[in-house]
């Protein structure tokens, strides 16, 4: 190899040369953004067994628990459908006695414009909710105003529904279950 | 050891090759890259990722929710289908076969009972699935679309269980039915049409029965299925089951 003058075009190999008997290590830096940058590690186990185990668990509580509920509680059985004779008073399904009960003060609000909000409310809510943290936290504080008013909403769904489930007699007047 | 080594390795005679041909590993793995395998390589596991974040898998986390729901659709859809040999969807048999579940088919009653209250129990978890999800802020991003699939999930349900309230045909069936239809029948403009769409006639009859049991075992099932489906992929791209970032 010629001994040539080390100016800036010559090759980087030339311009620094390798000494003996020091140590080098390659590095550079990658144009990226790192997740986990100062975070302490997280721990994770294998998924066999730690979560199929849980799982298989859950299945077999969910079997028996049903099981046991079926062997003590028959299914309802009225007489047959008759067209002739309606009950007084004639109700929905339990999960819609809440809109029964809606219904029963208004009839387009009750049954398709209060459902259909609150359905639009329920998809556009993480569009909605932009600000970050608390994930994976119950009842986070940083998210309060966001859980009051979805409980709030819940547990108003929850009174109608008990009120037309247990409050509910003849001609849909209010009366008192026990 | 790669997958076809294991498959190679201890091979004993017949019975463990045809166990091989099935499994690719061991009945119990032992090491950490077999039980990975045992994962990746099982069809119905490897919706899985080989591992989960050990602070998720806590019960308090998620109550369990959402595996409830699901296994509660699993035992619905086995007793609905042995439900189905016995069912027919015609106002003339339909309340006959009622009580012959009731009277002589073999654990009949037990099979409607777990099919009736299964259903009703499903609607229940389903509804408290979303409410942890909620409380716990797991649907804001990058969850948002697995959010929206789990709202899409509870319609169904909700359908799924009413299109199911009218098959046996008794009086508590017609007339749930009678006024859970009429409801549609508020939507401005459309709506006797949307009622007579579900109905198939102008009241609750012959082809509303038939309508709602092709809904009922045939269509929202197998949408619900697809969705599930989804929904349980979605959770893996997400990153796995919402959990506390670890910097904060």
């Amino acid at each position: 190899m010629n001994a040539r003058p080390q100016n800036a075009e010559a090759p980087a190999h030339e311009r620094f040369p390798l000494k003996p008997g020091k140590t080098y290590g390659l590095m550079c830096v990658v144009p990226t953004r790192t997740e986990n940058t100062g975070s302490a590690a997280e721990k994770q186990v294998q998924s066999w067994p730690a979560a199929l185990s849980r799982e298989l668990l859950l299945f077999l509580v969910t079997v028996v628990a049903l099981g046991l509920v079926s062997y003590f509680f028959n299914a309802p059985l009225e007489e047959p459908a008759s067209a002739l004779h309606p009950p007084n008073p004639a109700k929905a399904p339990w999960y819609f006695l809440g809109l029964q009960e809606m219904v029963s003060y208004s009839a387009f609000w009750g049954g398709i414009g209060i459902p259909g909000i609150l359905v639009g409310l329920a998809m556009a809510a993480p569009y909605l909710e932009r600000k970050r943290g608390g994930e994976g936290v119950w009842f986070h504080h940083s998210r309060s105003g966001a859980n009051w008013t979805f409980l709030t909403l819940m547990t108003t769904l929850g009174i109608l529904t008990l009120i037309g489930t247990l409050f509910r007699g003849e001609n849909w007047a209010l009366i008192v279950p026990w | 050891m790669s997958i076809r080594e294991v498959a190679v390795a201890d091979e004993a005679g017949l019975l463990g090759r045809i166990y091989r041909s099935i499994f690719r590993v061991r009945p119990v793995p032992q090491t950490e890259l077999e039980r990975s395998q045992a994962v990746a390589s099982n069809f119905f596991f490897h919706i899985h990722s080989a591992k989960v974040y050990e602070e998720t898998l806590k019960f308090k986390k998620t109550l369990g929710l959402g595996l409830f729901s699901l296994f509660t659709f699993v035992v619905l859809v086995i007793t609905g289908i042995l439900l189905m040999f016995y069912y027919v969807p015609a106002p003339e048999q339909a309340y006959q076969r009622m009580l012959d579940l009731r009277g002589v088919v073999s654990f009949g009653t037990f099979l409607r009972n777990m099919h009736r209250w299964g259903a009703h129990a499903m609607v229940g978890l389903v509804i408290l699935h979303m409410m942890r999800v909620y409380l716990t802020g797991a649907h804001k991003a990058p969850r948002e679309l697995n959010w929206v699939i789990g709202v899409v999930l509870l319609l169904l349900t909700l359908f799924l269980s009413f299109t199911g309230y009218l098959l046996p045909w008794d009086q508590l069936a017609y007339w749930a039915i009678m006024v859970g239809t009429s409801i549609a029948s508020y939507a401005p403009v459309v709506g006797d049409q949307i009622r007579f769409f579900l109905l198939g006639d102008d009241d609750v009859g012959r082809e509303a029965l038939l309508r709602f049991y092709v809904l009922h075992v045939v269509v929202l099932p197998a949408v619900l299925s697809a969705l599930i489906g989804l929904h349980f992929w979605r959770i893996r791209k997400d990153g796995g089951l919402a959990r506390p970032s670890t910097d904060e």
